[in-house]
């Protein structure tokens, strides 16, 4: 069964990733810019940037690319209506939850050094700690990572990624672009999903053998997290007035509140102070 | 689309090693400027405005959880509960005009009473459907800080516990202080702000439409079209109801 599914699908994503290695060459220079202007600290520089989305431009959505990336959301749709969703159906009905809970665990423990990695970049030492204790006690107490006893320790699982370390530094997300298979991935999470393929020993222990593990641990990672998310995003689709922007706008909001590390900063929020429709005017004072 | 689950700071040994290390740089800026600004800050005023603020989100979580986990007297009484519990609780008016984004200007009279008629019933046939795989859940305020310089508006941050087994989430409520009470502008479930969700929709829908208001109507019209013929076919097939 999986055999059958992986080579197609193995043969797409290697001429895929040939693409978004290209990609990410000709984004790079886009983020090195980026860096120059945030790493430089001008504050000049920097205004002028923010003069284009300044508040009265809030809810601009930053989609130049809007068309392609409808089609491609459209194709990926087709592709999960026609694939992914009925296997994580298929998976979820078949293979019972601890077996699956199992499965999420072990893909979840190898993603460990890349999430360290990140972690010390982002200076988060308190968290770096908790992904070396949770890697220790996982591999060794948790049978190779297939349970989470760590977590019933009260040392709990957390993401990172280059794309939140970047976040961190300053850089700005860039254009929202959405890709065949791989799904939202605005130029700064793209170049953070490049980075974090070095951060990860899969890539050095398999960089010369055929890529048969990386790429089912790609197909099952998919299949997994699509079979948690059946009932929410369908709920999503009905009850959107429009899907796509939805789901940008929700990958943009759990993008932020993964770079904060789900602390709120409440000079990030949006000013309602004076917001009253009774008098059309959004900027005057409210008298009441 | 990724799942995202906020993780409170552990401590080990690696981690006291670490902010030993850390620690020399950030006592010196502690110690000059930002020790002395929170002593000024913690006024009794605020934390009493804060202590209200945690009683009202914890009473209305708890009504909330009662409407949401009663699935006997079906769907369309849910509804109606919810919609009670809704006008009571949020500034409804406030949530439709951020949802506008900058055309908030832009409906006339008659557009605007249409909208914000129009405004409730998605709203409640939204979050009816979105809340439907809640139970019984356990729910604990874990905190409140304040916004704004005004004192009137308050995060209360709070977090559902499953009775399933699934991985707790992170509530927060975005409460403004009314007359002797307070209202409800925006929740964030999981780190997304719902009404910021909801300005992303609305305002891509009138900007594709060159700020058209009406088209805006329309589309929450057939949305709430769908919604009500989606509760039949819901009902007909017998839903989908298992989670995890």
């Amino acid at each position: 069964m999986m055999k059958r599914i992986t080579t197609p699908l193995k043969r797409r994503l290697t001429a895929n990733s040939a693409a978004l290695i290209l990609a990410i060459a000709a984004l790079t220079t886009t983020s090195q810019s980026a860096f120059a202007v945030s790493a430089g600290g001008d504050s000049a520089a920097m205004e002028a940037a923010n003069a284009d989305s300044d508040p009265a431009d809030a809810d601009d959505s930053n989609d130049p690319l809007e068309p392609a990336n409808r089609y491609f959301f459209e194709l990926n749709r087709f592709l999960d209506t026609i694939a992914l969703k009925p296997m994580a159906t298929w998976y979820r009905g078949v293979v019972p939850g601890v077996g699956r809970n199992a499965v999420r665990n072990f893909l979840d423990n190898l993603k460990s050094p890349v999430i360290l990695a990140n972690d010390l970049l982002q200076g988060e030492w308190d968290r770096a700690g908790t992904t070396v204790e949770r890697f220790g006690i996982n591999s060794t107490v948790g049978v190779l990572g297939l349970f989470d006893p760590a977590d019933e320790w009260g040392i709990k699982q957390h993401s990172e990624d280059f794309g939140q370390t970047l976040g961190t530094y300053g850089v700005n997300e860039g254009p929202y672009l959405y890709l065949p298979v791989l799904g939202p991935a605005p130029p700064r999470d793209l170049v953070g999903f490049g980075v974090d393929q070095f951060f990860d020993p899969l890539t050095y222990i398999y960089w010369n053998e055929p890529k048969t593990v990386p790429m089912t641990r790609f197909v099952v990672n998919g299949i997994d997290a699509r079979s948690r998310g059946l009932n929410a995003l369908d709920q999503i689709e009905r009850t959107s007035v429009d899907y796509y922007v939805t789901i940008r706008s929700l990958y943009r909001q759990s993008r932020r509140n993964e770079i904060a590390n789900g602390r709120t900063d409440v000079n990030d929020l949006p000013d309602i102070e004076n917001l009253n429709f009774d008098t059309n005017e959004p900027n005057t004072p409210d008298t009441q | 689309m990724t799942i995202t689950s906020p993780k409170p700071a552990d401590s080990g040994f690696f981690h006291s090693f670490m902010t030993t290390m850390a620690k020399p740089a950030a006592t010196a800026a502690l110690a000059l400027g930002i020790g002395l600004a929170g002593v000024l800050a913690g006024t009794p005023a605020r934390a009493a405005s804060d202590q209200q603020a945690i009683k009202f989100v914890e009473d209305l979580g708890a009504e909330a959880i009662d409407v949401i986990s009663d699935k006997s007297a079906g769907k369309s009484a849910m509804e109606d509960n919810f919609q009670t519990l809704l006008r009571e609780n949020a500034d409804l008016k406030k949530i439709a005009a951020f949802s506008l984004g900058r055309y908030v200007r832009t409906p006339d009279q008659a557009q605007k009473a249409e909208y914000l008629d129009l405004f409730e019933t998605f709203i409640v046939k939204v979050y009816v459907t979105r809340l439907s795989d809640y139970n019984d859940e356990k729910f604990d305020v874990t905190g409140a800080q304040e916004k704004g310089s005004k004192g009137r508006e308050v995060i209360v941050s709070s977090q559902i516990k499953f009775t399933n087994g699934r991985p707790p989430v992170d509530v927060k409520w975005w409460v403004l202080r009314e007359g002797d009470g307070f209202k409800v502008f925006d929740v964030n479930v999981a780190g997304i702000w719902l009404a910021q969700e909801q300005r992303d929709q609305f305002t891509s829908i009138l900007n594709s439409n060159n700020g058209d208001f009406s088209a805006l109507l329309s589309h929450l019209k057939e949305k709430i079209g769908q919604a009500e013929k989606g509760n039949v076919d819901a009902a007909m097939t017998g839903g989908d109801t298992s989670t995890n």
